[in-house]
Parts: C-alpha cells; sequence; structure tokens
C-alpha cells in the first residue's frame, strides 16, 4: 500500500478511534458497535415484562442466556484482544528498599507501659510435663505476678491475655501495637529433648542458623501459618533497624536478671544466653521486644519447682527486676543496666 | 523516538493477561508480569515494606500476598473490588516505570493508549478509564489486535491471530475499526496449554510432582507443535528426587489442542470477508502473542490454509512491546485537536 494512503488510512482510523472514546467517556454506545437484533428483542420483552404481560418465571432465564448473531455465531463486543508474551525476560524485580540501621540515640524515650503476653492459651497448650503441668497455665500465673509488681512500681502493664483463651500469634503483637506499649515480654517455658537440661534463656528477633533454635522457633511459629524458609527470607529484609539493638539490651538485662535470680533457689541451672531466633509474635511487635524461657518443663527437677508458688514469684521478680533495669537505662539513671540487675527487688 | 512536543509524554500501554508492557516517546519500555498483591498481613506489611507490590516482585512474595492476576481469560475480572484496584495498581505501576507518578507532578502532559484485552466490556474501558484519572491528561482505550495491526502498519487485508496467555483472538482488518463480525475470541490460549500440559504430564508421570508454574515454564522453553527435532526433556522431582522426565509426546500433545479451534476459525473469517479480498487475506495472516511463538505454529497454519488456496503466514518474533509499541504509535499519530477532545 503506498505511503500516502497508509497514512489516509490510519487518519481515518483515529478518527474513529477517538470517536469510540468520545462516546464511551460521555456514556453514549459506540458508533461501531452493532447490537445484535436479539437485544431489541430483550429490551421489548422486559418493556412486556414489567407490563405483567408475561410470567416472569418463564422469561429470567431467556434473557441471561448468551446473544445470538445473525449468522449463529456467539455475539461478541466490538473491542479486541490483548498481545500477551511468553519466552519473555523478566526485568529484576524492583528491589525493594533496604532498612537502615538508625542511631539508637534520636529515640531516648522513657519506658512507661509494658505489654506481658503470657504464651499459648485457649487450644495452645504449650510444653507440657508429666506433674500435669501445662505451659499456657503456667505463663498465665507468671505473667500476672510480674504485672502486679510492675504495677507497684507505677508502670503501665498491658496483657496479651488475661485467661485461658486463644490469641494468634500476630494478635498479641498487634494488640500491644495498639495500645502503645514501649516494650514487649514473651514469656515462654522450654522443651529441650535432652531431659537433663535446664535453665534460663532469652530470645530477640533475628535469623539464626542453628538447627535447635530453628525447630524451637517452628515450633512456636506453628500457629502463625508462616514456613521457616517464609521466616528467613523475612528477616534478610527486616529488623536492621535501632528495634534489634534496643531488643538485644533488653534480652540481655533480663537474661542476667533471671539466671542471678533463679540461681539462688535454682543452683543447678543453667545460663543458656541470649540468642537472635525468628519468632513471629516478636516480627508483629513495633518496639523493642524479647521472649524468655524461665525455665525447662523437660527437667523433672524444673518441673518441680514450678509447682511452687514462689518459685514462679521468683521467675516474676527477676522479670520484673529485668525490666526495670532496662527502664531506667534508657531513662539514663545510673542505677540502670549493670551487672547487679537480677539483685535489686530482693530476689 | 522524539516527541513533536518536550513537554508532552506519549505512552502505550499493552494491559495483557500474563504480563503487560508500556512504551514511552522518552525510548523507555518496559513490561512486568501481571500481578498485584497485597500484604496478607500486618507482619507482611513490615517485611514488605509496601502496601502492594506489582509485577514479578508480587509473584516472589506471593506466599505473604493476597495475590491477584486481575485480567483472566482475557476479560478483567468483575465482581471483585480487588480484581478492579489490581487493574488500577498495574496501570500506575507502569506510568511509574516511565517517570509518571500518581500526581503526575513533573508538569508534563501525559497522552496513554491503553490496549485493553478481548471482550473488555464498556464497564472494563470505564475502570480503566477511572483508574487512570489523576495520572494522565488523555486516554485513549483501543483493542489490542487494533494496537498490534497499527504499529506494524497492517490495517488492511489482514488477519491477525494474537494468541496470549488467555484468549486467542482472531481479527480481520479492512480498514475499519473492527467489528464482532470481523473477529473471533478463543479461550485456547497459553494458559489453556499450561493446563492441558499438567494434566497430560500428571497422568504419564503421577508419582512426578509437577506445578502450573513448572509447565508453563517448560512450555515457554519448548513449545511446539509438529515434529520435533529434539527430545523436550524436563526436571521435577519423583518421590523428592530430581528426576528427568521426557514430556515431547504430551508438549506436543497439549499445544496442537489450540490448532482445530483456530484453524476453524481461521478459515470462518476467511470466508466471510469479500470474496475480492479473500486471497489478499490469506497472504497475510499475522500471528502476534506470546502463544503465537509456539514453535512450528506458522508453518502448521500456512499447511492449514492450503485447503483454501494456500496463504502466508508472518509470526511476530518480538511479542513483547508490539502491543504497547502500537498504542504508542497511536498515540503519537493523534492530532492534537483529537488529544484536546479526549482531555479530561
Amino acid at each position: 500500500m503506498p505511503g500516502k494512503d497508509i497514512d489516509r488510512l490510519k487518519r481515518q482510523l483515529l478518527r474513529e478511534v477517538v470517536q469510540d472514546n468520545v462516546d464511551l467517556a460521555e456514556g453514549r454506545l459506540p458508533r461501531g458497535l452493532k447490537r445484535p437484533p436479539n437485544v431489541w428483542l430483550r429490551v421489548l420483552m422486559l418493556v412486556l415484562l414489567s407490563l405483567g404481560l408475561f410470567g416472569s418465571a418463564r422469561l429470567i432465564p431467556s434473557l441471561g442466556s448468551p446473544a445470538v448473531s445473525p449468522t449463529g455465531a456467539p455475539a461478541q463486543s466490538a473491542s479486541v484482544p490483548v498481545a500477551t508474551v511468553a519466552k519473555v525476560p523478566i526485568p529484576p524485580p524492583v528491589p525493594t528498599t533496604a532498612p537502615t540501621p538508625v542511631d539508637a540515640a534520636v529515640f531516648p524515650l522513657a519506658v512507661r507501659k509494658i505489654a506481658l503476653d503470657p504464651g499459648h492459651g485457649g487450644d495452645s497448650l504449650g510444653t507440657q510435663a508429666p506433674l500435669g503441668l501445662v505451659e499456657k497455665e503456667l505463663t498465665l500465673d507468671i505473667a500476672q505476678r510480674v504485672r502486679k509488681l510492675l504495677e507497684a512500681d507505677s508502670f503501665e502493664v498491658v496483657m496479651t491475655r488475661e485467661q485461658d483463651s486463644s490469641v494468634s500469634l500476630e494478635e498479641r503483637g498487634l494488640a500491644a501495637n495498639r495500645d502503645g506499649a514501649d516494650i514487649f515480654v514473651s514469656i515462654h517455658l522450654n522443651w529441650i529433648e535432652n531431659l537433663k537440661a535446664r535453665g534460663v534463656e532469652t530470645y530477640y528477633l533475628g535469623a539464626t542458623d542453628d538447627p535447635y533454635l530453628t525447630r524451637l522457633a517452628a515450633a512456636e511459629n506453628r500457629e502463625s501459618g508462616y514456613s521457616m524458609a517464609d521466616m528467613r527470607g523475612l528477616l534478610d529484609r527486616i529488623y536492621a533497624d535501632v528495634r534489634q539493638e534496643k531488643s538485644r539490651t533488653l534480652a540481655e538485662v533480663v537474661q542476667a536478671s533471671l539466671f542471678r535470680s533463679l540461681g539462688k533457689v535454682n543452683p543447678g541451672i543453667e545460663n543458656r544466653g541470649v540468642k537472635a531466633a525468628p519468632f513471629i509474635v516478636l516480627l508483629a511487635t513495633e518496639m523493642p521486644a524479647i521472649l524468655a524461657e524461665v525455665s525447662c518443663l523437660s527437667n523433672e527437677d524444673e518441673a518441680a519447682l514450678l509447682t511452687k508458688p514462689l518459685y514462679r514469684q521468683y521467675i516474676a521478680e527477676a522479670l520484673a527486676a529485668g525490666i526495670r533495669s532496662y527502664a531506667d537505662a534508657v531513662e539514663g539513671k545510673p542505677e540502670g543496666i549493670d551487672e547487679k540487675a537480677g539483685d535489686k527487688k530482693g530476689t | 523516538m522524539a516527541d513533536k512536543n518536550n513537554e508532552v509524554l506519549h505512552v502505550g500501554i499493552d494491559l495483557g493477561t500474563s504480563r503487560s508492557s508500556i512504551s514511552s516517546s522518552s525510548g523507555e519500555r518496559h513490561v512486568i508480569e501481571s500481578y498485584v498483591g497485597w500484604p496478607l498481613d500486618m507482619v507482611a506489611r513490615k517485611v514488605l515494606k509496601k502496601s502492594v507490590l506489582v509485577g514479578s516482585e508480587a509473584l516472589q512474595n506471593r506466599s505473604m500476598l493476597d495475590l491477584h492476576r486481575p485480567l483472566e481469560q482475557g476479560l478483567i475480572k468483575e465482581g471483585s473490588d480487588k480484581d478492579e484496584a489490581a487493574v488500577r495498581e498495574l496501570l500506575w505501576h507502569l506510568l511509574s516505570l516511565v517517570g509518571v507518578d500518581r500526581e503526575n507532578r513533573n508538569g508534563r502532559k501525559v497522552r496513554a493508549v491503553v490496549g485493553v484485552p478481548a471482550e473488555a466490556l464498556r464497564v472494563n474501558k470505564q475502570q480503566v478509564r477511572k483508574a487512570l484519572q489523576g495520572a494522565v491528561d488523555s486516554l485513549m482505550i483501543v483493542s489490542e489486535p487494533f494496537a498490534v495491526a497499527y504499529g506494524m502498519e497492517a490495517l488492511l487485508h489482514t488477519l491477525i491471530i494474537d494468541s496470549g496467555a488467555g484468549t486467542t483472538d482472531l481479527c480481520v482488518m479492512n480498514g475499519r475499526l473492527p467489528t464482532e463480525e470481523d473477529q473471533r475470541t478463543l479461550p485456547q490460549a497459553g494458559d489453556w496449554v499450561d493446563e492441558q500440559l499438567l494434566r497430560l504430564v500428571r497422568a504419564r508421570y503421577p508419582d512426578a510432582s509437577v506445578s502450573i508454574h513448572m509447565v508453563r515454564q517448560w512450555k515457554e522453553e519448548g513449545s511446539f507443535v509438529g515434529n520435533s527435532k529434539t527430545p523436550v526433556v524436563v526436571t521435577a522431582p519423583v518421590a523428592g528426587k530430581p528426576t528427568q522426565l521426557d514430556i515431547t509426546n504430551e508438549m506436543r500433545q497439549a499445544c496442537e489442542g489450540i490448532l482445530p479451534p483456530v484453524v476453524e476459525s481461521m478459515l470462518d473469517l476467511l470466508s466471510r470477508a469479500q470474496p475480492d479480498y479473500q486471497e489478499k487475506i490469506r497472504n497475510n495472516v499475522v500471528v502476534s502473542g506470546g502463544t503465537g511463538l509456539i514453535r512450528g505454529l506458522g508453518p502448521r497454519l500456512e499447511q492449514e490454509l492450503q485447503q483454501v488456496g494456500g496463504g502466508k503466514v508472518r509470526v511476530v518474533k518480538d511479542p513483547i512491546y508490539v502491543g504497547s509499541d502500537g498504542g504508542l504509535a497511536i498515540a503519537m499519530d493523534a492530532p492534537e485537536s483529537d488529544w484536546e477532545r479526549l482531555t479530561k
């Protein structure tokens, strides 16, 4: 086709396209769109229907039947198809912005409100010991004790659960966020395959290559619906912010307090240390957050100790002392974080 | 590509079932997967640090997302606010790739031509129009094969067979905007081939773990009709162990499944064209779209044309941007006065 002819054809087609679009914008039917004859039939039938000349039960199904063109082929709209592609090299994804570490000094905020998270609850029993001890009951008992201690020290305390109820891991963090908590402390009891092992350990959120920690986190995260592979992916890209540093500090203080305090009544206790692990319940929070495994239910001696309210009170005192020390440190008080964090309240 | 006016940015957008592309008068071209996802929950939102993800990024993070492929079987899905929002996000994302933000703050006039799927209803077109409010100054919505035909200057006596993921659309260009009598839409397209291939492979290798994403990849690498010089051998886990599977016959069977309806529609459209032009049209068949890249498809269609006197089939070799380039050509050719009529 000669160049002039093709240009003329293009201009003509463009005029039609533009008119079609003007009609669309103004709510008119496109001029190129031919109504199939039975559309008018449908309109007529609708009018008759509205006048009550036909029974609706007989007519309505026919209104839903496919339109048929004069040729007998299914009627189609005036618009046409899309070209999609295969064998196409997909450009690399736009990288998400990597989180940038933030200087903690820009957040010199006081710790006033503490979120306490008694692990498990409701259908989630947690670990169980032969003595009839169930983790969900022990964690609630300990949390309630911590609450009393902190409230006595003028802290405001919010609890993720106050009774034996099921609360999702995500909702626990969300509740703390909604309440505007300054720190989040999740209380759990451990179960270690080596039944002789005992002691306390405290976690903050982070990735780990340790198979034991991976299994532990997988067990704790079971309710969340996230796989460990998901978590690894998540953690590679999150949490390089000030909260991780503060969470680790909080974990260190609480761990030191637990070990020192409980060592007085539980001589065989092991300091299992502060560790990073991918717990969903911590990921959901927007404040420094830790998960404390305050004893081992798998160890016969510690399970026996946990049956005693006094031992549970020791645990509560140690947790509260650690939290207070952390709060003092944040506010710059000289009696803040130190080696004696666990000795402050008569533990 | 030089712009007529430095203050005006013209763009052509191909809104596809599987992938969507944009071509701009600044010379930029981008293609994305037509997926949009929203973080499933607060945790996912926090991790992903985005309120919405688009394209391959959405696909890669699908476990954390409410993932939508808003165009299916060539249609913009209806009845779901999320799918409407997904179309909006796709369009916004494509525009952002060529430097147009949601408020169009850089001050340029943006004139867009968007190619929409077959069977796209008026309500769908209105959705596209609504979605782009604020981002573009003027908008034209066209049928995708028309954009392809315009870009290739195949506007007269041409049969376009555009086979994408959702539909295969056949459209005779007679020097006018195509009407319903000029076109056919078939559900046998890329997604359909994937489903057939998955079914056939599972039937032959019941112990193999095979997903739709895997067969889609295999199809993109080894699809063919007719005879294959080399066997199609793929790797899939069988009882957890990576195992090589010969799927040559299954691939052939799945791909050849689209031939009967395509050939029947092609011959039907040809027979309905004016007798004077039928030969010209037979010798000007253009196959576009990703599924059109099935090896051997062009020669096989030529073989089928023998029953009506023979013809020539041309396969678009680079289908990625053929639709958006066509849209861009329309955008740049439209006179200023026409664009003014379409300015909001």
